[in-house]
């Protein structure tokens, strides 16, 4: 399997999975901060506009809406526009993924950024206030530093899982680690030994980020605070 | 009865949570223990019945080694009744099935003998009209009488009581030493770790103060309280006795 | 908007619905059961038991199901020499997948009774068997249930994954018609649509059962 040219197929394979997961990552953390404000904002609008796409996006599966990116939304653009990405997008799977995954994953960020929100009593809003510090400045240095930290560990996990749907994208032809997984299998038959690398690679950068991210858990954890039960 | 033999329980080497504790508990006695937090008066408790295990040491009841392999540990601790400081009741099942559930399933006793059995104990503590209610409607004293109730069903010969009363409200204190004394008058074996004196002065043969996991001083009831031999003992019968 | 396109088609498509239902109630059975097995596993003290339960939970956890699911397509014939239905190989990945996260679950569930209640039955001389079954796991059940419905959702949602060995599950259907018609917007909505309405459904019910839960218990 690591005869030439497969080999280089598998290590770009692996490339396209970091970059997309990254990308989508970094949309989903960008709109899932947006969405979670939006949903705590007195204007009751807004705050049910938040929540409509957090429960648009959390109940439909991620396919779905992944196809629906790739077939659908061009059909719904004007023709002028449909002619351009036809024309000079070469990579539209790859964005159609971006996209999707990025926007899918904001939804759930956005729960996760909300319940850390929440978990801060009252308490310490009222002691900040207290001590005469502004709105703005009792959010930046005292509940987003507190409620970031309570975060982590789920902000974690999705992003592990928001690596673990990159794989989805193979279903329209991103050539990421599984779909070079399963394309080299039909040149060469031997996919069990390209789907254990998959698996490995898989396995192996997930472990990689568990490690890292409980190295930073631990630099940052507030003592005496449960925030992680074992 | 009760012999303890040398007990020694650790976590880590550094911290001894038992440090050669020894004593008799005779048959029909009542035996306090007291101390301050983190003593391992509870801890002893528990080594009783062996719901903890000790590194060293024996404790032998009523003839049976409690850490021996042979020992059935299920039938001994049939025969030892504990009641806990947060009474521990099930909370997804009514009074009745709290009681009932042991004599049922470790006595095989039939459920209509049971109930009957059990009646008759809520009757003893004073709360016959709880039976068919749910833990949660009861206050913390009739809550504490049901734990003690559903310790009596199984017919124990010895009795344990981890801080009974610490987590009751003042007014509620009352009903369940009451049960107590009752208890200790039909001459049950008792082992209470308890801050209440008043009850230790009543009722106890026998007090044990304990603290950093070893007894300081044991001595019968009137004894104890007006002429302590340790220093320490002093300090902390003046800190809590009002 | 040519919403005939789904008038004409349903009766196809919603074939693929009760292959859907069909493949997240075994799903949700067999994960449940290897659940509770692994669960059990994990919160023992025997090593033999311990260490193959928490190697297989991370090693699941650690892949997309995709590649589970390929996974078990190349294996299969490799091992018993005969190629795999695609409802048994997507039954067979999905159980060995989900069960994993079904025994993080139950698992969390048992920890969260207090320590006391085992205390309590252990001291009347109850043994860890009936311990387990009339105290820990009927409070553990209760507790678990939202948990236990969010994790039917996400199974109802995976099956769509079913897509790429072919199964004919919903989605399968639907990008063939789509695939014949080419009216992707009105197909793809209405595929939202159906999983929007069962998978809000689900979750509302969660909701309900977690509120309920917090109130009746102090």
């Amino acid at each position: 399997m690591w005869r030439h040219p497969y080999g280089g197929m598998f290590v770009k394979g692996i490339f396209t999975t970091i970059h997309l997961s990254l990308l989508a990552w970094i949309i989903a953390v960008i709109l899932g901060i947006m969405i979670a404000v939006f949903r705590v904002l007195p204007p009751r609008s807004i705050r049910l506009a938040g929540s409509a796409y957090v429960q648009l996006f959390r109940n439909i599966p991620f396919l779905v809406q992944l196809f629906f990116w790739y077939f659908a939304v061009p059909l719904l653009l004007p023709k002028p526009a449909q002619e351009w990405l036809y024309d000079h997008v070469p990579d539209y799977s790859y964005w159609a993924g971006v996209t999707a995954l990025g926007t899918y994953t904001a939804s759930r960020l956005a729960e996760q950024f909300r319940s850390g929100l929440l978990a801060i009593p009252l308490g310490q809003y009222r002691a900040a206030y207290s001590t005469g510090l502004t709105t703005f400045q009792t959010y930046r240095y005292v509940i987003v530093p507190y409620a970031f930290r309570i975060i982590i560990p789920p902000f974690t996990t999705e992003f592990l899982s928001c690596f673990k749907n990159s794989s989805l994208t193979m279903t329209i032809s991103v050539m990421e680690i599984t779909h070079t997984a399963y394309y080299i299998d039909s040149f060469t038959w031997h996919g069990l030994e390209t789907t254990t690398a998959a698996s490995m690679m898989y396995l192996c950068i997930s472990g990689f980020i568990v490690l890292v991210m409980s190295f930073v858990e631990k630099k940052l954890r507030i003592p005496g605070m449960i925030v992680r039960s074992q | 009865m009760i012999e303890i033999k040398n007990i020694s329980l650790w976590y880590e080497k550094s911290h001894k949570v038992l440090d050669d504790i020894s004593g008799t508990i005779q048959c029909g006695q009542t035996v306090v223990i007291c101390g301050p937090s983190g003593s391992g008066k509870s801890s002893l408790l528990r080594c009783i019945n062996g719901l903890e295990r000790f590194q060293k040491g024996e404790i032998i009841v009523d003839g049976i080694s409690v850490q021996h392999p042979d020992t059935d540990i299920h039938k001994l601790r049939s025969n030892i009744g504990m009641v806990f400081q947060h009474f521990e009741l099930y909370p997804h099942m009514t009074v009745m099935q709290n009681i009932t559930l042991a004599p049922v399933r470790v006595r095989k006793k039939s459920k209509t003998e049971a109930e009957k059995k059990a009646l008759e104990i809520l009757e003893r503590v004073g709360i016959p009209e709880q039976a068919f209610k749910h833990p949660e409607a009861l206050s913390g004293g009739q809550k504490q009488r049901v734990a003690i109730a559903r310790a009596l069903a199984m017919e124990p010969q010895i009795m344990l009581f981890d801080e009974p009363t610490s987590a009751l409200d003042p007014e509620m204190i009352k009903e369940v030493l009451d049960v107590m004394i009752d208890l200790a008058g039909q001459k049950m074996t008792m082992v209470v770790v308890t801050h209440e004196m008043v009850f230790a002065r009543k009722v106890a043969h026998e007090i044990v103060f304990m603290d950093n996991g070893r007894i300081i001083e044991k001595g019968a009831g009137h004894n104890f309280f007006n002429h302590p031999k340790n220093k320490r003992t002093r300090q902390f019968l003046s800190r809590i006795l009002i | 908007m040519d919403l005939t396109v789904i008038t004409n088609n349903f009766k196809f498509m919603a074939g693929g619905l009760v292959l859907t239902f069909q493949l997240s109630l075994i799903t949700m059975a067999g994960g449940l059961l290897l659940g509770i097995i692994l669960a059990l596993a994990r919160l023992s003290s025997k090593h033999w038991l311990y260490y193959p339960a928490t190697f297989y939970i991370h090693f699941f956890r650690g892949l997309p199901l995709i590649l589970v699911i390929f996974w078990l397509y190349f294996l299969t014939p490799v091992i018993t020499g005969k190629s795999l239905n695609e409802f048994h190989a997507a039954v067979i990945s999905f159980v060995v997948f989900e069960a994993a996260y079904f025994a993080e679950i139950i698992r969390a569930g048992i920890q969260s009774i207090p320590h006391g209640q085992s205390m309590a039955a252990y001291s009347s001389g109850l043994t860890s068997f009936q311990c387990a079954r009339h105290v820990i796991l009927p409070q553990a059940l209760r507790n678990m249930t939202p948990a236990l419905v969010t994790q039917a959702v996400v199974i109802f949602q995976d099956t769509s994954l079913g897509y790429v060995i072919g199964l004919r599950e919903f989605l399968r259907r639907v990008n063939l018609v789509d695939a014949r018609e080419a009216r992707s917007v009105e197909l793809y909505l209405f595929a939202g649509l159906i999983y929007l309405a069962f998978c809000s459904t689900g979750s509302l019910c969660s909701q309900r059962l977690e509120n309920h839960r917090q109130r009746n218990w102090i």
